[in-house]
C-alpha cells in the first residue's frame, strides 16, 4: 500500500501560538509556562517513557526534563526552529543521557532487540493521545523501508547509538548512518514538515 | 570504523545527531562540521522538527500529579531568581544606605535600604536561634508607629538566616527588630532587641 501523503491542515498543533506561549515563559512568565507545560506533558512524559520503559523513572527524567525547558525557555528563539521540535530534543537528550548513564542495562537491551523487533507505533498498550497524529506518523513509518524504519525506531524511542542499532540489526555501522538519515528525511516528506 | 576507499561524507551523521544517536566523540566531531556547514542547519531544523513528529506520535498522558510538582519547582526557581535580583538590585541602588548594630539579644543586625525603592534588606549573623514557638520580627518604626516589615526565617543553629526583603520604607523610618510569637504579630508585643536609624 502506497500511504497518501497527508494534507497537513493549517497548523494543526497551534505550533505558532506554541512559539509564542514558550518565548513568554523564556521572560519569566509562569502562566505561559503552564500553558506550555499542557500543551506538550503528554508528549514529553510518552517520548521518555518510550525511551526508558520504566513508569517511575520516566516520571522523574520527564520532571527534569519540563523544568530544564523552562530554566531554558530564555535561549528559544522561533526564528530557528519550532517549540516542539526544542521541547522535545530536550526530552529525548534527557532521556538518552539516563538511559546510556547505565552502559550495561543498554547493551542487555541491545542484545535483547536483536531479538525482539521494537513495537510499532501503534502497539503501546497505555493510553496513547492524538491517536489521529499517532496514525499519520504511523502510516509515513510504514512508508519507509524495513531497515530505515527499524534504524529510525530503534534510534530514537530506544534511545540506541547507531552502532547499537548497527550490532542489533547486524548491519553496517555506515549503511545504518545512511538508513538513518535517509529514513528520516522520507519520514520529513511524508509528514509535510515544513522546515 | 572506516571503509577503505570510502571517503567520508561529512554530512551522513546528520540523521543520527538529529536523534541522539552519535556516541559522544562522533557527536563533538559533527558539531565541528556543523559551526562551519552553511547547508546543515536547514536539514537538522527539518530532521529535528521530524523526530518532534514521532514524540508527538508516542504521546501519553502523564501521571496527573507531575503538573504540580513541575509547577511548584518553576515557582520556587522563580522566586528564588527574582528575590536575588531584587536584593542585587537594592544592594546597588545609588541611594542605598546602610545601617548595622549589636542586638541586646546577641549577634548582628544590618540593614541596606533604599528610599527611592521603599524598600530595605535585612541580614543578621549571630542571633540566638529561638524556639519554634517564637520568631524575629522586623519593624519599619516612623513618626506613626511600627508597621510590619516582614519575618526573619527561622534558621537552625549556626546557619545565617537567608536575607529578607522588605517594601514599604518611608523617609524617616528606623528598622527594628523584636521577638514575637510563630507566624508575627500586627504590633510588637515586645521590646525591640535592636533600633537601626537609616541616615544618609
Amino acid at each position: 500500500m502506497s500511504p497518501p501523503r497527508p494534507a497537513r491542515e493549517a497548523d494543526p498543533q497551534g505550533s505558532a501560538d506554541l512559539d509564542a506561549l514558550l518565548v513568554r515563559a523564556g521572560t519569566g512568565d509562569q502562566a505561559a509556562f503552564e500553558a506550555v507545560y499542557d500543551r506538550v506533558a503528554a508528549p514529553v512524559f510518552g517520548l521518555i517513557r518510550r525511551v526508558l520503559r520504566d513508569a517511575a523513572q520516566s516520571e522523574e527524567v520527564a520532571q527534569e526534563a519540563l523544568l530544564e525547558v523552562w530554566r531554558t525557555a530564555v535561549r528559544f528563539d522561533p526564528a530557528r526552529g519550532t517549540a516542539v521540535s526544542w521541547v522535545m530534543t530536550i526530552a529525548h537528550r534527557r532521556a538518552v543521557d539516563r538511559v546510556r548513564s547505565e552502559t550495561a542495562a543498554a547493551e542487555r537491551e541491545a542484545r535483547a532487540a536483536a531479538f525482539e523487533p521494537p513495537p510499532p507505533a501503534d502497539d503501546v498498550a497505555e493510553a496513547v493521545e492524538s491517536s489521529l497524529e499517532a496514525e499519520r506518523v504511523r502510516r509515513c513509518l510504514d512508508g519507509l523501508t524495513e531497515l530505515q524504519r527499524q534504524s529510525v525506531t530503534l534510534a530514537y524511542y530506544s534511545g540506541f547509538t547507531y552502532p547499537q542499532v548497527a550490532s542489533a540489526l547486524g548491519v553496517a555501522l555506515g549503511t545504518v548512518k545512511t538508513r538513518i538519515r535517509d529514513g528520516l528525511k522520507r519520514l520529513r516528506d511524508c509528514l509535510g514538515v515544513s522546515w | 570504523v572506516r571503509i577503505p576507499g570510502l571517503r567520508r561524507d561529512p554530512h551522513a551523521p546528520i540523521g543520527a545527531y538529529a536523534l541522539d544517536a552519535l556516541p559522544s566523540a562522533e557527536r563533538a566531531r559533527f558539531e565541528r562540521h556543523l559551526a562551519s556547514c552553511p547547508t546543515c542547519p536547514d536539514e537538522l531544523r527539518g530532521l529535528a522538527a521530524t523526530a518532534a513528529e514521532l514524540a508527538l506520535a508516542a504521546a501519553e498522558t502523564p501521571p496527573p500529579n507531575l503538573k504540580g510538582r513541575v509547577l511548584a519547582d518553576v515557582a520556587a526557581l522563580s522566586g528564588a531568581r527574582d528575590l536575588d535580583a531584587e536584593i542585587a538590585a537594592l544592594l546597588s541602588a545609588p541611594d542605598a544606605l546602610v545601617a548595622s548594630g549589636a542586638t541586646s539579644a546577641g549577634g548582628t543586625a544590618t540593614v541596606v535600604a533604599s528610599l527611592r525603592a521603599e524598600a530595605m534588606v535585612f541580614t543578621s549573623v549571630g542571633l540566638p536561634v529561638l524556639p519554634p514557638s517564637s520568631v524575629y520580627e522586623l519593624w519599619f518604626i516612623g513618626a506613626g508607629g511600627a508597621r510590619p516589615a516582614g519575618l526573619v526565617p527561622p534558621v537552625s543553629g549556626g546557619a545565617v538566616p537567608a536575607p529578607v526583603l522588605a517594601s514599604g520604607l518611608s523617609g524617616g523610618d528606623a528598622v527594628g527588630v523584636t521577638v514575637e510569637p510563630a507566624g508575627g504579630s500586627p504590633a510588637p508585643t515586645t521590646t525591640p532587641i535592636v533600633v537601626l536609624t537609616l541616615r544618609a
